[in-house]
């Protein structure tokens, strides 16, 4: 195992790529602290940067890197990674988990916008609270999360899986507007309320919302009640009022909502 | 005196280029053909200005030769590991040009104001493509002229005129005439209104319900104009149709007015406050057009939803390309915010938020953009050209912008040159200095020099030039 301390407070961005358990492994502490990072426009190496402490691992235990201190500067912690573990004791940054395609990732704090964008596979847990673009895709492309799983235990912002292809998020919180917009498949389950225009222009997929919901869009359509729902294997129980959408891009995604927290939706039910 | 024709105006994105000046011993005079903005910056211009270079020394700004600013901006650029470079819709292509090689050279940030205007415009542009042409064409040919959330009557005040309702083109006919006998008609009812009032001592013309329906002219077979907007404008009240929309649903209308499009049907009666029949009766007129424009304001990219409100309009006017031929267009505020991003984009690849820090420009609107980066207090210095942020930022913004080393480039004398460490006083461009911008459609048009400017004050892009020049001595110096 292999624990990274940062030296100081970090006031201007630090880009960490090599934060990644598959460039650390089968290297020494000594070897480690030579790799390049970047401080805002300044070329510096880990070691200048971070305090690094090598363990050694026990045979059966998977290759963990442990980041305790500050690190809520340093972006694209475990972009790339495909094995092991990394643990992030307090805050990170942006792109955390980029284009990941295995491995677990924990935050004990909050993670920043981006996280998970683009990750194929592999787990990321935040224990606080994500910022916007939650497995979403880079600007100008339309390739999301394209699987594995993001859990977030508090609260979750804006557009959280845009583009989102394949996988799930889980938000035990709250949810910011546009959850799943131009969603094409996969799942988002949200815990708590959410602020409005859940599954805009989706294709696919499926979007449920356990909380409040201040209005469904008009490019939806009422579908049916269901008692409870499926959401990876488990069932969630409900009911829950099930919009079809989003019909102004030919989408056939289904929305999900509450209906004892949404008696404001009950309006819908005469169409049904 | 002499009289200067086909002056370009730098003010709006309108950018006008029938400007008349007529000038008398190195002085504006009078000015022909302008708005109420051009005349009046054509006229002041030198009113409130700087005329010196300033430097911050123990805390007060004073007097310092140009040589001594251009050394105290380059050190403050060389040192800084994260500087941002802002503004940029204000000045000419050519100094927008050397501002990017300047940013190359320091790595830092260069961010132009269209990140507080139609910065999402050009990522919905970027995710869905856009349907567009020059005004000239709208001028001559379109019979359906929208404005979404925006309110050119104030603030693009030539742009009806020239291009759109009142503009006489080959094809379609000024509405002016039908304007003013609206006007007249108002008018009177207002009058008669007073004297009712007056002789009654009651209101007999209680507060009348408002008229939802479409009016006849707007089934008729000539140039017509909707607003759609939050509130009543002086735009709307020349309009054939206001639609009032619920402020922060624009969003839900334009979807639904794809869903109508496409023909399916809506399970609710009202959409953004407006019944489900009137959207009908606008898409039926929408769909019945020759030609249809939809010019959207910063109202669509700055409320809620922002750029996926710009997402919704490009996909309606993607929509009813299948009926009929529509177009749609961002009303561009400053008169060289296009070129700001056309430049950016042709240098770097990118049109606005490029950070230079790696060597290589990369572009994440959120992550790069300036005002995330000041909020975020990440930026340890900035250089900031013909804008004032701190006036217009969000607080905690121009809190942080303060607080690192700042440069300002700035003719006038603004919040923003109050607070800076160096101070540059440059000529006006397209006054005292030449260049090029672009219009809000993507036309290029040349800005004169109408007349000298003081010898203390040279041009965005010489000054820029000098800072460069500098910067790079430094940085040989260094290595």
């Amino acid at each position: 195992m292999i624990t990274l301390y940062p030296k100081r407070l970090f006031k201007v961005p630090v880009e960490a790529e090599c934060i990644c358990p598959d460039v650390f492994a089968e290297k020494s502490a000594k070897e480690i602290a030579t790799l390049q990072i970047w401080e805002g426009n300044r070329k510096r190496t880990l070691g200048d940067l971070f305090k690094i402490k090598h363990e050694t691992d026990s045979p059966t235990e998977e290759f963990t890197i442990r980041i305790c201190g500050d690190v809520s500067k340093v972006r694209k912690i475990g972009a790339k990674m495909s094995m092991g573990n990394i643990i992030v004791e307090g805050d990170a940054d942006m792109h955390l988990g980029e284009e990941m395609k295995g491995g677990i990732i924990t935050v004990t704090g909050n993670a920043d916008s981006w996280t998970g964008s683009m990750m194929k596979n592999g787990t990321i847990e935040i224990k606080g609270n994500a910022g916007d673009y939650i497995g979403a895709s880079y600007r100008g492309s339309t390739q999301g999360m394209s699987g594995g799983k993001i859990i977030i235990h508090g609260n979750a912002g804006y557009e959280v899986g845009c583009f989102m292809r394949k996988g799930l998020i889980k938000v035990h919180g709250d949810i910011g507007r546009f959850a799943g917009i131009h969603m094409r498949d996969g799942t988002i389950f949200i815990q708590g309320n959410s602020e409005g225009r859940a599954g805009a222009q989706m294709i696919n997929g499926k979007i449920v919302v356990c909380g409040y919901i201040p209005s469904i869009l008009p490019t939806f359509t009422i579908d049916d009640i269901r008692p409870k729902v499926k959401v990876n294997e488990e069932n969630v129980e409900g009911p829950f009022y099930r919009f079809v959408g989003d019909l102004a891009d030919g989408g056939d995604g289904k929305l999900f909502v509450s209906k004892t927290k949404n008696p404001h939706l009950s309006s819908y039910e005469e169409y049904l | 005196m002499t009289v200067v024709t086909g002056v370009t105006c730098p003010v709006c994105g309108t950018f006008c280029d029938d400007i008349e000046l007529v000038v008398k011993d190195n002085v504006i005079t009078d000015v022909r053909n302008a708005c109420a903005m051009g005349a009046a910056k054509f006229l002041n211009y030198s009113t409130h200005r700087n005329l010196r270079p300033l430097v911050r020394k123990n805390g007060e700004l004073v007097e310092a030769s140009i040589d001594e600013a251009v050394k105290r901006a380059a050190e403050i650029l060389v040192d800084a590991t994260y500087p941002i470079l802002y503004g940029w819709s204000n000045t000419s292509c050519e100094a927008i040009r050397v501002g990017v090689e300047l940013t190359e050279e320091v790595g830092g940030v260069i961010d132009n104001t269209s990140t507080v205007c139609h910065g999402p415009s050009v990522l919905s542009i970027q995710d869905v493509g856009i349907a567009s042409c020059t005004l000239g064409q709208l001028r001559h040919r379109a019979d359906l002229i929208f404005y979404w959330a925006s309110n050119p009557w104030s603030a693009h005040p030539r742009h009806i005129e020239r291009y759109t309702m009142f503009s006489e083109g080959r094809f379609q006919k000024s509405a002016w005439r039908g304007y003013l006998s609206r006007l007249g008609g108002i008018m009177s009812r207002k009058r008669l209104r007073r004297a009712a009032n007056l002789v009654l001592r009651r209101d007999v013309f209680a507060t009348p319900e408002v008229e939802r329906r479409l009016p006849y002219s707007m089934f008729q077979k000539k140039r017509k104009m909707v607003v759609v907007d939050v509130r009543n404008t002086r735009t709307a009240e020349a309009a054939d149709y206001f639609l009032q929309v619920e402020p922060n649903k624009d969003y839900e209308l334009l979807q639904a007015f794809r869903m109508l499009i496409r023909d399916e049907e809506l399970d609710v009666s009202e959409v953004a406050g407006v019944p489900v029949e009137i959207l009908e009766e606008v898409a039926d007129v929408m769909v019945g057009c020759e030609l249809g424009i939809l010019f959207f304001g910063v109202g669509l990219t700055m409320s809620e939803g922002k750029l996926r409100n710009v997402d919704a309009a490009l996909n309606l006017t993607r929509d009813l390309n299948s009926h009929t031929k529509f177009l749609i267009m961002p009303m561009r505020g400053h008169f060289n915010v296009t070129g700001a991003d056309v430049v950016f984009a042709w240098q770097t690849g990118y049109p606005y938020a490029i950070d230079f820090s790696h060597g290589y420009p990369r572009y994440n609107p959120g992550e790069t953009s300036v005002i995330d980066i000041l909020c975020r207090d990440e930026a340890d210095a900035s250089l900031i050209i013909a804008s004032d942020p701190v006036a217009h930022f969000p607080q905690k913004a121009a809190q942080n912008l303060v607080k690192k080393p700042l440069i300002a480039i700035d003719p006038e004398v603004t919040p923003t040159t109050l607070m800076a460490d160096v101070v540059f006083p440059s000529a006006f461009v397209g006054i005292e200095a030449h260049g090029t911008a672009y219009r809000m459609d993507h036309v290029p048009l040349p800005l004169k020099k109408i007349v000298e400017p003081p010898k203390t004050c040279l041009p965005d892009t010489e000054i820029l030039q000098r800072i460069l020049h500098k910067v790079r001595k430094l940085r040989r110096e260094q290595n």
